[in-house]
């Protein structure tokens, strides 16, 4: 989880996220965000996220989307 | 029926006695037939269209749910994860074929009843081009609230293909929630999951729900029949006449258009909104005073947001995670281009789902153009963001100054006025010819030349009145004169106060609910705010004898 949260800060230095536990429904990551740390999340653990994880329920939190990433690697 | 009318109030009224006295256990039943009454009302033709889609999208959803099931068994039974992926891979395969079926039932009659049209006249101009001879022209029927049935459909048999929850095998359920009267004609686009949530175990009477769903019901037919309406008369002859109207009031229709189709559209869901919290059932929120936004994505995030949520989900995110996107992704990131790859993979999608929205809005090149309108601005300021940033620092603005976020604001309000001129307009040449006009054929004069005359013309009357009746006999034929622009005196300064109304009521909104805290006022308090917005809709609306009440504009949507 640890490689998540550093390459979130890296990506998004303005958000905390430690604390953040309501990264999409409160909108402080927008779709094109979350697209873009789909990506991120791709390259870094080499899995392929799939539709049934493409919603935004997985990135609301480092926590939830480690969730995610977890099932599907 | 429209949701404006008295039928349709009188109605409601029916099915709501009929809802809570027969008790939660015939609730779905009451809703049911209510739907099926209010749909055949509104035309029996379109019947055979909505059960069409209605059957083949539940029946797909059954039949994904059943291969799902036998799936699970089989997996229990898997010993290695080898057999377990094999498994998993064969039901997906099957479910795939099943939603392809659901899935096209449901958009052949969409882009049947729809396009059909469209695309025979544009069939027609390419063989123009060759000389040969025209092929007919078919005028089918457009089922009441297709586009929007069919995209509640689409999003049901997809969420049970992905798996977001379980699929459903009461008909009953899927019936209601399809046909929902209060959503099936102009949304909100309602996802089954939450809908169905809220009518299983049926619902209790509350007076809250019947006091809330009131008051957002009196304010929808406020803003459609005090503000709405009252525009729509300019706004017709601004585009009707264009040719012959200066660019001065060709740029005010523009933005009366703004206000009109905003005071139209989110007033009709403000009536279903509040007619359904009084069944208690909330439905998806639809707007969020959107011409607060500073941004177009903003903006985008605030208007119609249960098209833009379904757009998201149902065509961002599945382009994004297609294998073309992965491949494009992979062929930047080789090249060394991490930027190219993050713009084209956040900026291809924006282009695929705003050309959808634009032919989801019509039959037309003028909503296509209008969704690659949009789909420019904003990849533009996605690309352009960066640079936007370091221009802002390098002039020192203070983008957190009250100023500047006006200054945002106006900004996008005008964007989207701009924009609203192709979707208004009959055609692109017509369009095209409004913005031609409304730069090259701007003049201050023609605008503020009528306004001081009438100011003068004031002036003169209460100077050489004895009496407040005499002046006011002089001054009301002056106030109800037509100076051909389909508005008198009098309806423009309604509509300045009740658009101000308006807006105050979006800005308090914006900090905190109206409605709640007008709950703690004092009983005279608050009934008599009620009282006064019921009389606003009754002396002010525009109506009475004669008056043909307008569509609401997403109707023919």
């Amino acid at each position: 989880m640890d490689q998540l949260k550093e390459m979130l800060q890296n990506k998004y230095p303005a958000i905390d996220f430690d604390s953040e536990k309501k990264l999409t429904s409160s909108g402080i990551l927008d779709s094109m965000a979350v697209v873009n740390i789909i990506a991120e999340i791709e390259n870094l653990f080499d899995i392929s996220v799939t539709m049934e994880y493409i919603q935004p329920k997985y990135f609301e939190s480092v926590e939830t989307m480690w969730e995610m990433v977890e099932e599907l690697m | 029926m429209s949701y404006q009318s008295f039928g349709f109030l009188f109605f409601s009224a029916a099915v709501l006695l009929l809802y809570y006295l027969l008790g939660k256990k015939l609730q779905r039943w009451v809703l049911a037939v209510a739907n099926l009454v209010f749909y055949t009302v509104a035309g029996p033709q379109y019947l055979p269209f909505i059960l069409v889609t209605m059957l083949a999208t539940f029946f797909t959803g059954k039949k994904m749910g059943g291969i799902y099931e036998a799936a699970e068994t089989q997996l229990a039974a898997c010993t290695t994860p080898a057999e377990k992926k094999a498994v998993k891979a064969n039901a997906k395969k099957k479910a795939k074929t099943a939603l392809i079926i659901g899935m096209a039932v449901t958009i052949a009659l969409l882009a049947v009843c729809k396009y059909t049209g469209f695309v025979m006249r544009n069939i027609n101009q390419i063989l123009k081009l060759f000389h040969a001879p025209k092929l007919p022209v078919f005028k089918l029927i457009l089922p009441l609230g297709i586009s929007f049935y069919s995209f509640m459909a689409l999003s049901y048999v997809l969420d049970v293909f992905w798996k977001r929850y379980p699929a459903e095998t009461n008909f009953l359920n899927y019936a209601v929630y399809l046909s929902y009267f209060p959503h099936v004609v102009q949304g909100p686009i309602d996802r089954f999951n939450e809908f169905n949530a809220q009518i299983q175990d049926g619902v209790k009477f509350d007076s809250k729900n019947l006091v809330f769903g009131s008051e957002l019901l009196l304010f929808g037919l406020f803003k459609k029949l005090v503000i709405a309406d009252r525009l729509a008369p300019f706004v017709t002859h601004a585009f009707g006449f264009w040719k012959e109207t200066n660019g001065a009031f060709l740029f005010v229709a523009m933005l009366a258009y703004s206000v009109q189709i905003y005071a139209d559209f989110s007033g009709c869901i403000d009536i279903v909104t509040g007619v359904s919290e009084m069944f208690g059932i909330k439905l998806r929120k639809n707007f969020n005073h959107p011409y607060f936004s500073k941004t177009m994505g903003e903006f985008w995030r605030r208007w119609h947001i249960s098209l833009q949520e379904w757009f998201k989900d149902y065509v961002y995110y599945p382009v994004s995670a297609s294998g073309l996107m992965r491949k494009a992704k992979k062929h930047f990131n080789q090249k060394n281009k991490p930027r190219a790859a993050e713009l084209f993979s956040s900026c291809f999608p924006i282009l695929v789902v705003w050309l959808i929205t634009g032919i989801w809005h019509g039959a037309s090149w003028n909503y296509i153009i209008w969704g690659i309108y949009h789909a420019i601005l904003l990849i533009g300021s996605q690309i352009f963001s960066p640079l936007f940033q370091k221009a802002n620092q390098r002039l020192k603005i203070n983008v957190s100054s009250p100023l500047w976020k006006f200054w945002q604001m106006t900004r996008t309000f005008l964007l989207c006025g701009f924009g609203r001129i192709f979707f208004r307009a009959n055609s692109v040449t017509g369009a095209l010819g409004y913005f031609g006009q409304m730069f090259t054929q701007f003049s201050f004069k023609a605008l503020f030349t009528p306004l001081y005359n009438g100011l003068k013309n004031v002036y003169s009357y209460f100077t050489s009145s004895g009496s407040i009746t005499s002046f006011w006999l002089k001054l009301r034929p002056e106030l109800n004169r037509d100076f051909g622009l389909g508005i008198t005196p009098a309806n423009i300064m309604m509509a300045l106060v009740t658009i101000l109304i308006l807006w105050c009521v979006d800005m308090l909104q914006e900090k905190h609910s109206l409605r709640e805290s007008l709950l703690r006022k004092h009983i005279i308090i608050r009934w008599t705010i009620i009282f006064a917005g019921l009389f606003a809709v009754i002396v002010f609306g525009v109506y009475g004898p004669g008056y043909n009440a307008k569509s609401f504009i997403y109707e023919q949507f």
